[in-house]
């Protein structure tokens, strides 16, 4: 087994450790560098594990690797991925995708031009319970799906989350894509139109929403909405949640896709904590994206498909805009 | 204070076995254009019945009518008896059109009789306790809520409740019961946007209602869950989360094998037991407002107001539009929810 060079591109979004942790336990790989314009970020990490430290993603890019892994600020992932493709790495982008079509439009072809695969991190693809799910539904387990009602709720992240600027949006953005991209991925099918509701309703005064509700029809005639809300806070025990109703002509499926916890109660905190032990799904998805590009075949969660599910945050704005619904924007 | 119960169903038969129960009122008819099913619930609880309204009005002493029909036939029954001076209690949905809810409450005013309807789950424990988390404090400002009530196809067992023109369809019938709970809890609604997908013996509802507060909730109600009645809610605020789950609360649950085989089907029952049921709670509090020794905790035009959110949930299931709601400080005229 050929050993894949692989280099980091920012450790803006918190998702880059996971990611970080589940590359360094893999066979066959090497993280060839970390660039992060905030040394302090991942100094701790390039200490401990000896990896090159980067203040520049042109230097690290200039080592010629096999795959980048991108978690710079929203706003930023164009610029990142389309250097890495020009340098003729394959990419994994956090997501969203973009803040805007064409920045996405852009990357897509970017990477096609250099013939490098983009795969968006959706790690939630890689919960046990969501395959499961997906499963059964195409087995015709629950008939024709006739709608889904979703929820991504989490906790404030603050930073340049909350600085439109980078994030390219708030909570409607950053928690749609997740729970879209799976509603399209068990569908099948893809959203038209979209409505959405979104204001800063938990934490006062930030430039973005921090509560969203989006809903959207689907062109199989499917319904569905998403909760987006930063609505979990301390002392609620656990961080958010990843939750599908879905219900079919012929039955009704649920998924909580992080009820594998148990709970702990204990005198040394002031609060009880959900303690999730279920299968990480960081770690599968990161492991699908190197099996794909070792391997030469397409990543299992492509562009497009991060595009797809960003544009319907993104026409979520719009709608909010309009006060109505509205197909969605460049279908 | 005398009462009588129109309508042997099965809500018929809760209302009048919990008259029957009550000291501070005398349970003295029932009626039903079932004779059978009227003359069967009269025999056990020991009171006259009735196939005929007008027989009922004209022989039965009664101050009180507790209607429990199907919801097409609300308004024109309750304005029949409060024109001959009864005090009206009535299942919910108060009517199945503004207009004739307006007209409801509008006749019991001008014959001086009172009118309540049956929004029960303002007698649930488990929603009462909502309500006061938030109203004390614990959960901060209101933010997103969720409600959502799902069960059986009532049209399996009931046809009249698949005609929308006689039910109301899952919105008006179901989704109402949180409508008017999320209203009472997160206050006026300014605008609403629903979905709603039909089936054969399907009937499934999305609907988020976006509050005058700029908090905002989003409503799910099914027909044809195949699987226990269920409820579940969440208020999330600036200062916190309060939940409730009906399955979480279940107190008491029962599995037992539908055959003697070892691995043949299981049912399950779960239950969740308290001493006096919310309908219990609901209608002595009704009957304690007629006696004038309570303020109503539900009133008729909160009713009205709950069948309005109601019908522009389905309006705007219809169009694809949200429908924005009349300021309710401007009253409650005009049916154009536009």
């Amino acid at each position: 087994m050929t050993t894949l060079r692989i280099g980091m591109i920012s450790f803006a979004h918190g998702h880059a450790f996971a990611y970080f942790h589940a590359l360094r336990r893999m066979p066959g790989i090497e993280i060839s560098g970390i660039a992060d314009p905030e040394r302090g970020r991942v100094q701790s990490l390039t200490d401990e594990f000896g990896i090159r430290y980067f203040a520049d993603y042109e230097q690290l890019l200039a080592l010629g690797l096999d795959a980048v892994v991108i978690c710079s600020e929203n706003a930023l992932h164009a610029e990142h991925a389309i250097a890495a493709a020009r340098s003729g790495a394959h990419v994994l982008c956090e997501k969203p995708l973009g803040i805007t079509p064409e920045q996405m439009d852009a990357m897509i072809l970017a990477c096609r031009d250099q013939s490098v695969q983009l795969m968006t991190a959706f790690p939630c693809r890689y919960l046990p319970a969501v395959r499961e799910a997906k499963r059964l539904i195409d087995q015709g387990e629950i008939g024709d799906i006739v709608a889904i009602k979703g929820t991504n709720r989490g906790t404030f992240p603050g930073g340049w989350f909350v600085r439109p600027e980078l994030s390219g949006g708030g909570a409607l953005l950053d928690h749609t894509v997740h729970v879209m991209d799976l509603m399209h991925w068990i569908t099948g099918a893809k959203a038209d139109t979209v409505y959405a509701y979104a204001a800063n309703l938990f934490q006062p005064g930030l430039d973005v929403d921090d509560a969203g509700m989006l809903h959207v029809r689907f062109d199989s005639g499917a319904i569905g909405v998403i909760d987006t809300s930063w609505s979990r806070q301390a002392p609620f025990p656990t961080w958010g949640d990843v939750t599908m109703e879905i219900t079919g002509t012929r039955g009704s499926l649920f998924v909580d896709a992080l009820a594998q916890k148990n709970e702990v109660y204990s005198r040394s905190a002031d609060q009880g904590r959900w303690d999730y032990w279920g299968d990480d799904m960081d770690t599968h998805m990161i492991q699908a994206f190197i099996d794909a590009i070792r391997s030469g075949k397409p990543v299992p969660i492509s562009g497009e498909d991060g595009r797809r599910a960003a544009l319907v945050a993104l026409t979520g704005y719009r709608s909010i805009e309009a006060g109505r619904a509205i197909p969605l924007i460049e279908a | 204070m005398k009462v009588a119960v129109l309508g042997c169903g099965g809500l018929g038969h809760v209302h009048a076995r919990i008259y029957a129960g009550m000291e501070e009122v005398s349970l003295t008819a029932v009626c039903d254009i079932d004779a059978g099913r009227a003359d069967r619930l009269a025999e056990e609880l020991g009171v006259a019945a009735y196939a005929d309204f007008r027989d009922m009005l004209e022989e039965a002493e009664f101050d009180v009518i507790s209607i429990a029909v199907p919801s097409w036939l609300h308004h024109a029954y309750a304005v029949q008896a409060a024109r001959a001076g009864k005090h009206v209690i009535c299942e919910k949905p108060i009517a199945l059109t503004a207009e004739d809810a307006r007209d409801m409450i509008d006749v019991c005013e001008a014959n001086g009789v009172r009118l309540f309807i049956g929004h029960v789950v303002r007698f649930f424990p488990d929603y009462v306790h909502l309500k006061q988390t938030l109203d004390n404090g614990a959960i901060g400002k209101p933010g997103v809520a969720h409600a959502s009530r799902k069960g059986g196809h009532p049209a399996a067992t009931h046809p009249w409740y698949a005609d929308e023109a006689k039910s109301g369809g899952v919105i008006v019938d179901l989704m109402i019961h949180d409508l008017d709970f999320l209203r009472w809890s997160f206050g006026e609604v300014a605008r609403v946007y629903g979905m709603v997908r039909n089936e054969e013996l399907l009937e499934y509802a999305l609907v988020t209602l976006e509050f005058e507060s700029g908090a905002v909730a989003n409503v799910e109600a099914y027909w044809g869950y195949p699987g226990q009645f269920q409820t579940k809610a969440e208020l999330a605020g600036s200062g916190g989360i309060v939940q409730t789950s009906s399955l979480d609360s279940s107190s008491v649950r029962v599995h037992r094998r539908e055959s003697a085989s070892e691995n043949g089907p299981f049912v399950a029952i779960p239950g969740s037991p308290s001493f006096h049921s919310p309908y219990e709670l609901e209608l002595k509090h009704f009957i304690a407002c007629i006696r004038g020794e309570a303020e109503p905790a539900v009133t008729a035009q909160d009713a009205l107001r709950a069948l309005e959110i109601a019908l522009a949930a389905k309006q705007s299931s219809q169009t694809g539009h949200p429908v924005q709601l009349a300021p309710a400080a401007q009253g409650y005229h005009g049916g154009d929810h536009r």
